[in-house]
């Protein structure tokens, strides 16, 4: 039994798949003929966790790490190999009607939308699908409409829109039903920078308004740290951190980065202090790591010892902390 | 020259081989027709002993042998060609030293020919011993006669589908107009049945057009059902129309090529 | 009705999208009629030469005009089109996005795309169907045009089962692109009663390929050729050829989302 206020329970679950193996040359094409050799890709691996209602949860991972495969799972598209996992109290998988219309999936990387009618017409079939009445149709629809601004791009053919008006278009289309959980998969993915800060507004809006439980995977940091309290890292399909973004950091990278901008020598050689790194974004600053608990001793002996006039100490990078979770 | 033919058809032999899959399903759809319009005029000409001065036996030996004469005077070159026009792959051929139609286009279609043949000859052998045609009026000098024949009919064809795939140039409703080409070679290019059955009119109007020369002037060619007179008409006609499709052809082509270009890839 | 409101959705929409592309329409029709003239062009032959095709006279073989226009305005109105977006939809992972719409997969994908100008192909055979029953005279009894109706009705459910049993061998061979070509090679075989074709051409298209159990059945039926119990059998054949159909369907979905079963 789902606790009340767990919107996704997930226990163990693991996906197997089997992958035909075939090395190059004739005599393997001729052997595979009579004989396929075949080979287990563990794509998802005793993979737990619990969310409750409302909350919006990132999932990371490098490439087939098992993100989609799981959010698959979670959707119902796939079976799992084992494991259980109940999303509003509905075994996904089984494909329940009345499950189907309390969820969504939307895929960045896929369209759902029929690229010659405008979305306008794909609305109204999804209205008629997922029966929604009037009613209710005219009232989220003027609720998406206003979050996302859909008056002037739902008229045209969804081939005419671009990258960004396509995802809000699509976007809408998934939510029309005012499902309860959300599972995006790469949402701003191919996206320009304006885009994708508008898409994670409307998510956050969105949450907010409804108290929908919110499930996205995603490459870009920006989407996690802008939407996420908590994050659940997946690395070669086993679960490899569960919890608060901040909470990471420490974790993982007990590191603080201290940035010093030194008076007379352009680049100084501060290798004796601490280890080196470079940092783009600030030109005029030269950075080095250092352990969390030498910060204080550090930051003294740089002021003694240089002519410092800036200093700065700060967390290093989100997708570094994050590019050490997928190493550990 | 030459080594340019070879090399492109090594490149289109290849390619077909690939395809051959696609083979057996292809054919399916070459065979039904005949095989339909063969059963059709059989079961009249045995309720009557004749049809038109044709008995059964007649129908047989013109449908077996429509079966081969088709496959090689047809043409495939509005589906391997229309496309690269519509998305701008065309571009990439015009730059180079060699006319794209008149070699890879062409080559292609003949490594199409040779693949389908190789594998109608089983089916074909099938179908004989199904059907126990009797092919005795066929001399080899009937075959001699007809080899140029079917050679004018592929070039021909080959000439007038180049023509409409270049129609493509202008519009997208091209497709239409190669339907309508069709509708036309069934009329009057003797698939249906021999010219000899069709109403009066229709065979005068077949004597002048080309259509004929696709199917029903090869095969009665090698069945030896022609006059002298009859054969150097329909050879005749066979050059003129040989001369107005290469006309054609290069006329929509280069007009072609400057709507084209001036529209951009 | 639900799936009523759902098709009347479809409707609209592929309704609206010919009306974007009025000229094709028109063209469309007018080459339908160019080939319908043709059909009848080479009846009038055929009919110039004999009295009867093989015990068939010319009225039948107009009302089997109509009804292999009836099979084929199915096939070419609903079928290539919905296999058309099927494959695409393989191909680029939208279908996941059809299998989890709280509705039929099996019913979105025969409906998402209708070619509406084929109405008029419709029409067209109806009329067609309802001269050769015309042409007939008094020898068709009440009876036998009923029969004739409800097989031709059974007879497309034929073929439509036929089609989804194609169209989800995708789903266990995925490069499968030609899928209904077999379908399309021999639909040509309708046009005549199968009774005039050599047995072996006659078996593939009654037992493989059905053609002709949704072409020349109802023909027959429409001359009182078959019995009581020979209507109900094509019937029931309709009906079982519906359930196997949806049967395979599901199971395909099962396999596509890696059931172990």
């Amino acid at each position: 039994m789902t606790p009340p206020d767990d919107a996704i329970l997930v226990e163990n679950l693991t996906k197997t798949y089997q992958v035909s193996e075939r090395e190059g040359g004739f005599g393997a094409a001729v052997r595979s003929f009579f004989k396929r050799k075949y080979r287990d890709v563990n794509a998802v691996q005793q993979v737990s966790f619990q969310i409750r209602k409302g909350d919006v949860v990132g999932f990371l991972g490098p490439n087939g790490a098992g993100k989609t495969t799981t959010l698959k799972m979670l959707s119902g598209l796939l079976h799992p190999s084992g494991g259980t996992a109940r999303v509003l109290g509905f075994t996904p998988w089984e494909l329940k009607s009345d499950y189907l219309r309390t969820m969504t999936l939307v895929m960045g990387q896929r369209s759902r939308l029929s690229w010659d009618i405008p979305a306008a017409d794909s609305f109204l079939l999804n209205q008629a699908i997922y029966r929604i009445s009037d009613a209710d149709y005219k009232r989220t629809l003027a609720e998406l409409d206003e979050l996302l601004e859909l008056a002037p791009i739902m008229k045209k053919p969804v081939r005419n829109l671009s990258l960004g008006e396509r995802m809000k278009v699509e976007l809408a289309a998934g939510l029309l039903h005012r499902p309860q959980v959300l599972f995006l998969d790469e949402p701003t993915i191919g996206l320009d920078i304006t885009a994708q800060a508008r898409i994670r507004t409307f998510l956050q809006e969105y949450n907010r308004l409804t108290g929908a439980t919110i499930l996205l995977t995603s490459h870009y940091m920006a989407d996690v740290t802008a939407l996420c309290e908590r994050i659940i890292i997946i690395h070669e399909g086993r679960l490899k951190y569960d919890g608060g973004l901040n909470e990471l950091s420490h974790k993982i990278a007990p590191f603080k980065l201290i940035g010093v901008a030194v008076g007379n020598a352009a680049s100084p050689d501060l290798s004796k202090y601490g280890t080196p790194v470079t940092n783009a974004e600030d030109g005029e600053k030269s950075f080095i790591q250092v352990r969390a608990e030498d910060v204080t001793q550090v930051t003294a002996r740089l002021l003694a010892d240089l002519p410092v006039h800036d200093i700065s100490i700060s967390d290093p990078p989100i997708e570094e902390v994050i590019e050490m979770a997928f190493q550990g | 020259m030459l080594n340019v033919y070879k090399r492109l058809w090594q490149v289109n032999w290849a390619e077909q081989w690939q395809y051959r899959a696609n083979l057996v399903m292809y054919l399916l759809f070459w065979l039904v027709s005949p095989v339909v319009y063969l059963a059709v005029w059989t079961t009249i000409a045995r309720s009557q002993g004749s049809v038109g001065g044709l008995t059964p036996n007649d129908f047989v030996t013109y449908y077996m042998t429509l079966l081969i004469v088709d496959q090689l005077t047809s043409e495939i070159t509005i589906h391997i060609f229309a496309y690269k026009i519509q998305d701008g792959t065309l571009s990439g051929e015009l730059i180079r030293p060699i006319h794209p139609m008149l070699t890879n286009t062409l080559v292609n279609n003949i490594a199409f020919k040779a693949l389908t043949l190789m594998t109608l000859v089983p089916v074909w052998a099938v179908l004989w011993m199904l059907f126990q045609p009797d092919f005795s009026s066929v001399t080899w000098q009937g075959i001699l006669l007809a080899l140029p024949a079917v050679l004018l009919g592929f070039a021909v064809s080959f000439l007038i589908g180049a023509t409409l795939t270049c129609v493509a140039f202008w519009t997208t409703r091209v497709w239409a107009l190669v339907e309508f080409y069709w509708a036309l070679v069934v009329l009057f290019s003797g698939q249906f049945v021999p010219l000899q059955l069709m109403p009066g009119i229709v065979q005068q109007i077949a004597r002048f057009l080309p259509f004929q020369l696709y199917k029903y002037f090869p095969i009665e060619l090698v069945l030896g059902r022609l006059s002298q007179s009859e054969i150097l008409f329909g050879y005749g006609m066979g050059l003129f129309w040989l001369l107005v499709a290469s006309l054609l052809f290069r006329w929509t082509w280069r007009n072609g090529l400057k709507q084209f270009s001036a529209v951009g890839a | 009705m639900h799936t009523l409101r759902v098709i009347q959705t479809f409707l609209k929409i592929n309704i609206q999208t010919s009306l974007a592309y009025r000229a094709d329409m028109v063209i469309n029709i007018l080459l339908n009629l160019m080939w319908l003239g043709w059909e009848l062009l080479s009846l009038s032959i055929i009919f110039s030469n004999t009295n009867t095709l093989g015990g068939w006279g010319p009225a039948e073989l107009i009302a089997l005009l109509g009804v292999f226009r009836l099979v084929n305005t199915l096939m070419a109105g609903l079928l290539w089109p919905n296999t058309e977006k099927f494959n695409a939809s393989v191909r680029d992972g939208s279908l996941d996005y059809t299998l989890l719409l709280p509705a039929n997969s099996q019913f979105l994908v025969s409906f998402a795309r209708i070619t509406i100008w084929r109405a008029w192909d419709l029409i067209l055979a109806f009329i067609l169907i309802a001269v050769g029953i015309k042409m007939g005279g008094d020898t068709t009894s009440t009876l036998s045009i009923l029969n004739f109706l409800m097989l031709t009705i059974s007879g497309a459910v034929v073929i439509y089962s036929l089609w989804i049993v194609l169209i989800a061998f995708t789903f266990w061979f995925t490069k499968f692109d030609n899928n209904v070509t077999i379908l399309q090679a021999l639909l040509d075989s309708g046009r005549y009663p199968a009774t005039i074709y050599p047995a072996w051409l006659r078996i593939i298209v009654t037992f493989i390929v059905p053609i002709a159990v949704a072409t020349t059945v109802p023909l027959q039926a429409l001359r009182g050729d078959l019995t009581g119990w020979n209507v109900l059998l094509f019937i029931g054949v309709g009906v079982a050829s519906f359930l196997v159909a949806s049967r395979v369907w599901k199971a395909g979905v099962r396999r596509y989302s890696g059931a172990s079963s």
